[in-house]
Order: structure tokens, then C-alpha cells, then sequence
């Protein structure tokens, strides 16, 4: 059996599919966009996570850690990441939990074991699980075995997925799909590069490839202010939609300001720390600039 | 008399959502005057805070209080003697009332001291137990008895049945026969000064309402009502009456009971659709009173009717605090059912709630019952189901403390070499059982000797062959004794078994003496904090598949088979378990020193069979209500789910249909289902300063109440009950 590494499960899920899901946070991603809401996702491997409003200042972890990682410096707790082995000592006695594992190693049947306790919320709502990330398919084989084993109980899956790895190696894992969502981020191939790292030139051939596998699935834009935005950007990415076949609707999501407090756990800097998600109103206006082109358009969150 | 008449211009013409607005905008007004009043934790009961009326008590006994049937008669009897009518010309009803007799006896002396439980008294002291000796109502009585007889009527079966009778059953007859002439002349009173009144209003439309009132009341002061605006007058007043003497109690199947009369007067051409609305809200306004709509008939069949909407969308338009339970069963109605999930979030008001019917049916044929019997329990209180006019029940007066019994349990294991959760668990078992008898023992004194304190005056009148039987319900005037036994603080200990076993005996973190000792300490002491979030960070009840939610279930099993045990040392007489804590988390919680689950001493018990907060990082709703599931003793009573979700989560038709789903998978498994629609900012804010939203409504329990009236430290346990389930962010 194989082993992923996953930093989250969250049952009840609302916004990831429809109905009731339960959604699967794959650790490790292939892009770099600037704006993440799940930095401690992006990784492959685990880091650890500080939250300083937990803490409860007993100082455990400046006794206990090997390599002299945790300090204080100024009253304020500082953690030396070049020097810290993973060893996991401090985790394992902060019993505040402010230091956190971002991610554990989990194998499927583990998983699975807190995705049945919800299968009635499924069925009742045509909901079922949903494999998220970082990016689900820098781990597509453990992806695809957990897919089966939902399969095989009878739970609908989805995937969100940036679609960025070649059609072809992930065709077996995306054609056993209920769903799938990915997101086409920046149109123009410069700027998707200049924010995202990697150009999209693979996304949309990979969107047009797979329009023919029959899977239906939803395209996403999220709205980043300054970035993604733009009419321009929107209607660009709308047009190209409009031949697609098995495309159920394309999405615009909500700016989503819940990464702040993770950004500071990794010492890391949050860009948009200062944005705040759109309004209904400024939503409802693009929503109305992307009608006529062919595409069924839903604003979300 | 407390009157609003002359306050409109004479040729002022009003629609009823006009009227509506005006009377939900007064109800504001007083419920803020309530809430400057102080806190308190419990159904707001459409009383009136008023100063024109004090009424002082004549006691029976030299402690002051009263006791039997002629003090509570004489007594009730002059409250209505002097009662002053309470008239708003913009409503369609008369029946505010401004007391509970019940309430205006001394706190400490409610329990007739003849009849003595000091044994007793001495284990409830011990696991802080509230033994429901003396509380009052509590069971439903079936409106439709006296929507067939009238109180004239009544009176007329009293005294018939008087005379079949000896002499022993006088003082009950002459105590209820003086009752019912009470409240006729009242009834009477109140028409005559409606018709007064009506000669003074000079605005035509509410003198021609007055007038109608007037003679609405004349006719149903003893007379049987016939329309379905005479029926909800009636009802109305009942309420009152009924509050009046003792807070008590249910209505019962609303949109049943009134359908006959609905449509006889729709065919009659004398209703409409708007008039029917305008009349049940204000019933609502009148009373937060509990009402069923939809569920089965005996036979499976559902019973949701065109009233059943039109009670829905009164509910909506006056939109107050109102306790309306939907049954859920197989045969529903769903769009009657997505509608009122619909309302739910549109209002934010805590209504409706939710009941299943296939598990409360199932549950309370195992306790011997017929299917068809069991269909006929309504929802008709906070946590609680009843059949109306057949059962005595108690219900939501007994609470077994079983964190306080753990307390007991735990320092006993200490005091023990080699200390286990094994070990523990057999103390704990032990003592339990201790807890539970004297629970149930303490429940057969209250049988054998409430007509010695309090006689239920008013409710006996309700109940189906008990006025033919001349006695007292708690003497034998029931149909059924089914005793409502809950067990309170079920999260509390699972979390500290689970505590002890994970961290002492599975990870070898700390040794019990070192946890006893920090304990003892209230987590005060050097490395206290430090181990407390070691307990307190452990596999917790309610967060799916857990070391808390074994322990729940196996503490479940434990107590429903001895609440059960009961019904074998007490012969007929039914004992069903359920788990609920009603408003008593704080008090219950008040006594318990700190917990092995990282709770501190004093701090509240869990509510009702929720998981503690904290439960989950996510704090996903359906790992908390699979575990709740899970605990479910499955006997006709509940242990039900509290439940705050945000509003966003249903902001358009696919989160409503996403919330539809939601509610059946929770009930698959579950008995009833409370839910608190509420933004966090909006609660936090109104935590701060409470007199900003004096119509925010949250169900607080099983009841609905609007929250500026919770004292401060019962809303910060609403608030933080909101927080647990919007996760860690």
C-alpha cells in the first residue's frame, strides 16, 4: 500500500464540489503562485509550523531540540529552519500545539478510515470527496489509489488540480474522475510566468486535451487584486472556453485572505496580506462583463 | 389593565403586515426592557414586564410557601380575580400574562417539608444531581380535550364526574371545579373590558377589532370555539392560564389541531390565506410556545397540510422567537421540509428545529409501545417528546451529573494502588449505579407526594380519562409514566477517560499521581498549564472514530442500562434515558474540580451530548454529529445535536440544498437537531454590548431566546459553541 503526504483532511466541505464533501490537501506543489492561501502546501516535503497566539511559553522546545533551533531572540520565539533536521522533538512535546508537523505521512487505507465516517452526508447530497492541494498530481499514484478505494465504496471523487503536468501522465488518474476542477489563473503566458513561475502554455493544451477525455469539469479563475482581475484577463480565459464540450461552468473565486496566519507560522511573507476578498456587488458586475461568450459563468467562494 | 388603544388616527387603515411590524417592533421594545432587567437563561414565554399588577402570595405554610390542592387553588383563583387584562387593539388576540404562581413561592421551599428525602437528598448532594423532585408540568396536555368541551364543558364533566365519586376525591374535584369557574369569570371579565375599550378606540378599524375581540371571548369564556380564530383565541388563552399557574407547557401538533377549522371556514368563505397567517403570528407573538408541524399520522401517512405552510410563513413574517419543530420521517413532504430550511437561513432565528421520526419511533417501541402510539409523541419541549393528553413524563427536570460522578469515581481510583482506566471505569460504574437509583428512587417520592405540594390544576384537565379518575396526574391520572432520566456532562468524561488512557497508559506522557497532583492544583501548580494542553489536546468525543468517542459510547451503553435497570426496580413505572443538560452547563459545571480532560475547576460541562469545543481542528459538523449518533440510548427520548453553522454557508439554492442534505444525513442517526444560524462577528458583537441587537435570536438550548436576555456568562457559552465549529482560524 502506498503512503502520501497529506496536510490536511477536512470533512464538511462546502466549497470544494458539490454537496458535501470531504476534501484531501495533497502536500507539494509545481507552481509558485504568489498569492497562495495554502503556502504550507506548496513544499514536498514537511516543514514545521509555529503559532505564536498558542504558545504558552514553556519553553519546552528550547530545552528539548538537538540542534539548538528554537531561540529567543528580542522575547520573541525564532526558529533557525537551516539548522533543523525534522527530528520532530519539539512537535512531539509542545503540548499547546503551536508547533505543528504541516504534513503527515498518511497511507490511503488511513484516509479512507476518516473518509466512510461521512459517507451518508455523500449520498444524502450528491457531495463525496475531494483530492486538493498543493497540487494533487506531484502525487498521482497514491491520488489514484485513493480514488479506487473510494471508488470501490461508491463515493463520488473530484480533483482540483492546476493541470500543469503533462495530459498524458495523468490520464489514468484524471479519466477516473467524477469531476475535475483547474484553474486557468493569467491568460497572457509573460505574466502567468511572471506570478505563477511556470508559463501556461501546458494548461491550455492540457484543457483542450481534456475536453475529449469526458469527464465534465469546472475551470476556475481566483480573483487576485491587481493580478488576476483584470476584464481583459477574464474575458481572454471566458473565450477560450466557450467551444469546450464537457465544461459545466467557469468559476471565479473569491479572493481568499485565510493565509495570513499560515505564512507567519512558516516565517514566511504573505504578498496580500493587505487584500481583502471582492464584494458581492464587484463580483456580480464581472460576472455580468463575462455573460455572452458561450460559458456558463457562477461567481463563488 | 394595560391598554395601547387611541394611539392612531381615527381614519388610519392598517394591512397585517403593517400590524405585524407594529407589534413585532413593541415586542422589541419590551424584550429590551427585559434585558436591562437582567439576565435570564431560559424561553422568553411572551411574558410582560409590568408594574401595574403585584400580586403576593397567601402561603399555606409557615415557611411560606404553599402547599396542596386548595392553597394552589385559592391562589390561582385570585390571581385571576385581579389579573388585569393586557389589550394591543393591533393584534388579533387577547392572553399576554405577567406571572408564573409557581415561581412566586419561596425558592428553597418548593417541596412540601412534610414529606422528607434527606437520605435521598444526601446523594444528589453527592454527584450534584437534580433530582426533578417538585418540578412542575413538563408533559403535554392535549388542547384538543378542551377545544371539543369548552371550558363550560370542562366544568360540566367535573362536576358529573364529582358526583360518581366518594369523598376522597372531593378536594381534587372542588379545587379543579373552582379553577374552571375561575377562568370562566375571567374570560368574562376580560370581554366585558374589551368592550369598553372598544367604545373608547377611536380608530374604526381597531374599534371594529376590539369589538370582535370582545365578542370572540365572550363566547369561548365557557363556550366550545368554532372557528379558527375563536380556536387560536383559545389557544391563546390556555397559554396564559396554563403559564400562569406553572409555567407549563407544550401546544403540541399545531397545524393538525387547527386544520378542521381552517378548512370549514375557507369553505365557509369566512378565512383566507393572509387572515390565517395574520392569526397564527400572533400566537407566535402571544407565546414562544413549542408546536409540531408535518410528521406522520399514526399510520405513516404524512400530516403536512396547507396549514402547515401558511404556520411556516406566519412564523416568518412576525419573525420572533418562535419553538417550531419539523418531523422528519420517510413519507415527508420535501418541499415543505426545503422550505423551511430556507427559513431557517433567511431568519436566523433559530427556527424551525428538526426531530427524527424514525428514530424516536423506533427508540420508543423498545420500550413496549405500538408504532402507532409512538407516532402520536410530539415534539413539545426543549429536548423533549410526549404524547399529548396520555403520558406524565418529567421530562427535562432530571439531571444526572455524570462529571461529577467521575469526580467521585476518580478520586476514589486515586486513593487505590496501580491506578487504571480499567479500574476506573468499574469505580465510575459503581457509583453511577448509586446516582442513577437514588435518581429513580428520588422520582417515585416525587410520584407518591407532588399532589402534596404541587397538583397540576391546570394540565390535569387535558389528559384523557383523568377527570373520569378524580385524581391528580402523579396519583394514577396518566395513561403512561414514562420518566425522562438525562444524563449530563457525557463529553466531559469521555474526554477525561480518553485523556487518561492515551496519554498516561498508551504514550506513558506522565504517571496518574503526577496528573492527581496537578489536578488538585486546578493545572495551577509548576508544568500545570504545560499538562493541561497535554490532557486537553487528546483524542477527543466528536472528533470521529476517537479514544473520546469509544469511551462516550462505552459510558452510553453504561448508563442507558442503568436508567433502564429502573423500570425492574420500580414496576410500572417506563424509565428512558437520554443525554441533555438543558441551561444547567454553568451550574453543573460549577461544582467539579478540574477534570483529567484539561478542564479547569468550576468551568462548564458540556451541553446537552456535544462534544466539548476544541472537539476537531476543523470542527466539522459531521464528525461531531456521527459521534453524537453514536451515543444515542435509543429509548423515545433524545440526546440531541446544538448546532451553529455560519449564514454563508447557505447564501443561495445551492447551499440550501446543500443544508437540506445536511439535516437528513444528521438524522439518520439522530433524534433531534437544534441550529443556531449565526454570523460570528454579528455574535462577538453583540457579546460585547447586547443591548445593540435586542432581537437576536439564538436557540440557546431547545429553546429559542433572544440573546440580550442571557446573562453574560451564558452567552459567552453560546459564543463560544459558535466558535468550536468555525474551526481554528
Amino acid at each position: 500500500m502506498k503512503s502520501g503526504l497529506i496536510t490536511d483532511i477536512q470533512r464538511f466541505s462546502l466549497n470544494d464540489g458539490p454537496g458535501i464533501r470531504t476534501t484531501v490537501f495533497f502536500k507539494g506543489c509545481n507552481m509558485r503562485c504568489e498569492w497562495c492561501h495554502n503556502p504550507e502546501t506548496i513544499c514536498h516535503q514537511k516543514e514545521i509550523m509555529f503559532y505564536a497566539n498558542k504558545c504558552i511559553g514553556c519553553g519546552k522546545c528550547f530545552e528539548i531540540c538537538p540542534a539548538g533551533v528554537h531561540k529567543a531572540v528580542d522575547g520573541i520565539h525564532v526558529i533557525d529552519r537551516e539548522k533543523c533536521t525534522l527530528c520532530g522533538k519539539c512537535v512531539e512535546n509542545c503540548y499547546a500545539e503551536a508547533l505543528v508537523f504541516s504534513a503527515k505521512e498518511m497511507t490511503s487505507d488511513e484516509i479512507m478510515g476518516e473518509i466512510l465516517q461521512d459517507k451518508v452526508y455523500y449520498t444524502e447530497s450528491n457531495g463525496g470527496v475531494t483530492l486538493s492541494g498543493g497540487e494533487v498530481t506531484c502525487q498521482k499514484d497514491f491520488a489514484l489509489e485513493l480514488v479506487e478505494k473510494c471508488k470501490e465504496n461508491g463515493i463520488k471523487t473530484a480533483v482540483e488540480t492546476n493541470l500543469l503536468m503533462p495530459l498524458e501522465s495523468t490520464k489514468d488518474l484524471l479519466s477516473s474522475l467524477d469531476l475535475i476542477m483547474f484553474d486557468i489563473k493569467i491568460f497572457d503566458n509573460g505574466k502567468h510566468k511572471e506570478h505563477t513561475g511556470v508559463p501556461n502554455t501546458q494548461i491550455l493544451e492540457n484543457a483542450k486535451k481534456l475536453d475529449e477525455l469526458g469527464v465534465p469539469f469546472i475551470v476556475r479563475t481566483p480573483l487576485i487584486p491587481g493580478v488576476t482581475d483584470d476584464e481583459e484577463n477574464l474575458v481572454s480565459i471566458a473565450k477560450f472556453l466557450s467551444p469546450f464540450k464537457n465544461i459545466l461552468y467557469y468559476e471565479l473565486l473569491n479572493f481568499n485572505p485565510l493565509g495570513s496566519s499560515k505564512y507567519k507560522s512558516l516565517d514566511g511573507e504573505d504578498k496580500f496580506e493587505n487584500a481583502r476578498p471582492f464584494t458581492n456587488e464587484a463580483l456580480k458586475a464581472l460576472e455580468a462583463k463575462l455573460s455572452g461568450f458561450g460559458v456558463k459563468i457562477k461567481v463563488g467562494g | 389593565m394595560i391598554q395601547f388603544i387611541n394611539q392612531f388616527p381615527a381614519d388610519k387603515k392598517f394591512t397585517y403586515d403593517e400590524r405585524i411590524a407594529l407589534l413585532r417592533a413593541r415586542k422589541v421594545e419590551q424584550t429590551a426592557q427585559k434585558a436591562k432587567n437582567g439576565g435570564a437563561n431560559e424561553d422568553d414565554y411572551g411574558l410582560i414586564v409590568q408594574d401595574e399588577f403585584d400580586f403576593k402570595l397567601e402561603p399555606s405554610h409557615p415557611n411560606g410557601s404553599i402547599y396542596g390542592y386548595r392553597a394552589w387553588c385559592s391562589n390561582y383563583c385570585r390571581i385571576l380575580q385581579t389579573h388585569p387584562l393586557y389589550v394591543d387593539p393591533l393584534d388579533a388576540f387577547v392572553g399576554k400574562g405577567f406571572l408564573f404562581l409557581e415561581r412566586l413561592r419561596p425558592k428553597d421551599k418548593k417541596w412540601n417539608p412534610d414529606y422528607p428525602y434527606d437520605e435521598l437528598q444526601a446523594i444528589f448532594n453527592k454527584y450534584h444531581i437534580i433530582s426533578g423532585i417538585d418540578n412542575c408540568h413538563h408533559f403535554t396536555p392535549d388542547l384538543q380535550i378542551g377545544l371539543d368541551l369548552g371550558w363550560g364543558g370542562i366544568l360540566d364533566k367535573l362536576k358529573t364526574e364529582r358526583a360518581k365519586h366518594d369523598e376522597s376525591h372531593y378536594e381534587f374535584y372542588d379545587a379543579e371545579i373552582e379553577v374552571v369557574e375561575n377562568i370562566i369569570a375571567f374570560l368574562t371579565r376580560c370581554a366585558d373590558e374589551l368592550e369598553e375599550l372598544s367604545g373608547k378606540e377611536n380608530n374604526s378599524v381597531l374599534k371594529a377589532n376590539l369589538a370582535d375581540m370582545a365578542k370572540m371571548n365572550r363566547k369561548i369564556a365557557a363556550g366550545v370555539p368554532e372557528t379558527f380564530k375563536e380556536v387560536i383565541q383559545w389557544l391563546c388563552w390556555f397559554s396564559m392560564l396554563s403559564r400562569t399557574y406553572n409555567r407549563g407547557s407544550a401546544g403540541g401538533q399545531l397545524d393538525e389541531m387547527l386544520r378542521p377549522y381552517y378548512e370549514r371556514d375557507v369553505e365557509k368563505g369566512i378565512l383566507t390565506d393572509e387572515d390565517a397567517i395574520f392569526y397564527m403570528a400572533c400566537l407566535f407573538l402571544q407565546d414562544s410556545r413549542y408546536f409540531q408541524l408535518g410528521g406522520p399520522d399514526a399510520n405513516g401517512n404524512d400530516m403536512t397540510s396547507k396549514v402547515s405552510y401558511l404556520a411556516l410563513e406566519a412564523a416568518d413574517r412576525i419573525n420572533i422567537a418562535c419553538n417550531l419543530t419539523i418531523r422528519i420521517h420517510d413519507n415527508m413532504d420535501m418541499e415543505f421540509f426545503k422550505k423551511s430550511v430556507a427559513y431557517l437561513f433567511k431568519n436566523k432565528q433559530g427556527w424551525p428545529r428538526y426531530s427524527s421520526d424514525n428514530n424516536l419511533v423506533e427508540g420508543f417501541m423498545r420500550c413496549g409501545y405500538s408504532k402507532e402510539l409512538a407516532r402520536r409523541r410530539v415534539a413539545a419541549g426543549c429536548h423533549w417528546m410526549c404524547i399529548p393528553g396520555m403520558e406524565y413524563t418529567m421530562n427535562d427536570t432530571v439531571k444526572v451529573n455524570l462529571a461529577k460522578v467521575f469526580e467521585v469515581a476518580f478520586d476514589e481510583l486515586m486513593t487505590l494502588p496501580s491506578p487504571s482506566t480499567e479500574k476506573l471505569f468499574d469505580i465510575y460504574s459503581k457509583h453511577l449505579k448509586v446516582a442513577v437509583d437514588a435518581t429513580g428512587a428520588g422520582i417515585m417520592h416525587h410520584l407518591k407526594y407532588q399532589t402534596k405540594s404541587q397538583p397540576e390544576l391546570i394540565l390535569n384537565l387535558f389528559q384523557h380519562g383523568l377527570i373520569e379518575k378524580g385524581v391528580n396526574i402523579t396519583d394514577g391520572g396518566a395513561n403512561y409514566y414514562n420518566m425522562c432520566v438525562d444524563g449530563s456532562g457525557i463529553a466531559v468524561v469521555a474526554d477525561s477517560f480518553a485523556a487518561l488512557e492515551q496519554r498516561i497508559e498508551q504514550e506513558n506522557k506522565l504517571s496518574y499521581g503526577e496528573l492527581y497532583t496537578h489536578i488538585e492544583a486546578n493545572y495551577e501548580d509548576k508544568n500545570g498549564e504545560y499538562v493541561r494542553n497535554l490532557m486537553y489536546h487528546s483524542q477527543r468525543y466528536g472528533g470521529g472514530d476517537t479514544l473520546g468517542d469509544k469511551w462516550a459510547q462505552k459510558i452510553s451503553v453504561l448508563y442507558t442500562s442503568l436508567v433502564r435497570d429502573l423500570c425492574n426496580q420500580h414496576k410500572g413505572v417506563n424509565f428512558i434515558p437520554g443525554f441533555f443538560s438543558w441551561s444547567n452547563t454553568i451550574l453543573l459545571g460549577s461544582t467539579v474540580k478540574a477534570t483529567p480532560n484539561g478542564r479547569k475547576k468550576g468551568e462548564p460541562i458540556n451541553h446537552g451530548a456535544n462534544p466539548n469545543g476544541g472537539f476537531r481542528k476543523d470542527g466539522a459538523v459531521t464528525s461531531m454529529c456521527n459521534s453524537i449518533a453514536a451515543v444515542q440510548p435509543m429509548y423515545g427520548n433524545t440526546a440531541p445535536v446544538q448546532l451553529e453553522v455560519d449564514p454563508g454557508i447557505a447564501g443561495d439554492e445551492e447551499g440550501i440544498e446543500k443544508m437540506c442534505a445536511m439535516i437528513l444525513g444528521i438524522m439518520k442517526g439522530n433524534t433531534l437537531l437544534n441550529i443556531n444560524i449565526i454570523d460570528k462577528d454579528k455574535i462577538l458583537e453583540a457579546h460585547k454590548d447586547p443591548t445593540k441587537y435586542p432581537d437576536l435570536v439564538v436557540r440557546v438550548t431547545g429553546f429559542t431566546a433572544y440573546f440580550a436576555m442571557l446573562s453574560e456568562d451564558f452567552r459567552q457559552l453560546v459564543v463560544d459553541r459558535i466558535l468550536a465549529v468555525n474551526g481554528e482560524e
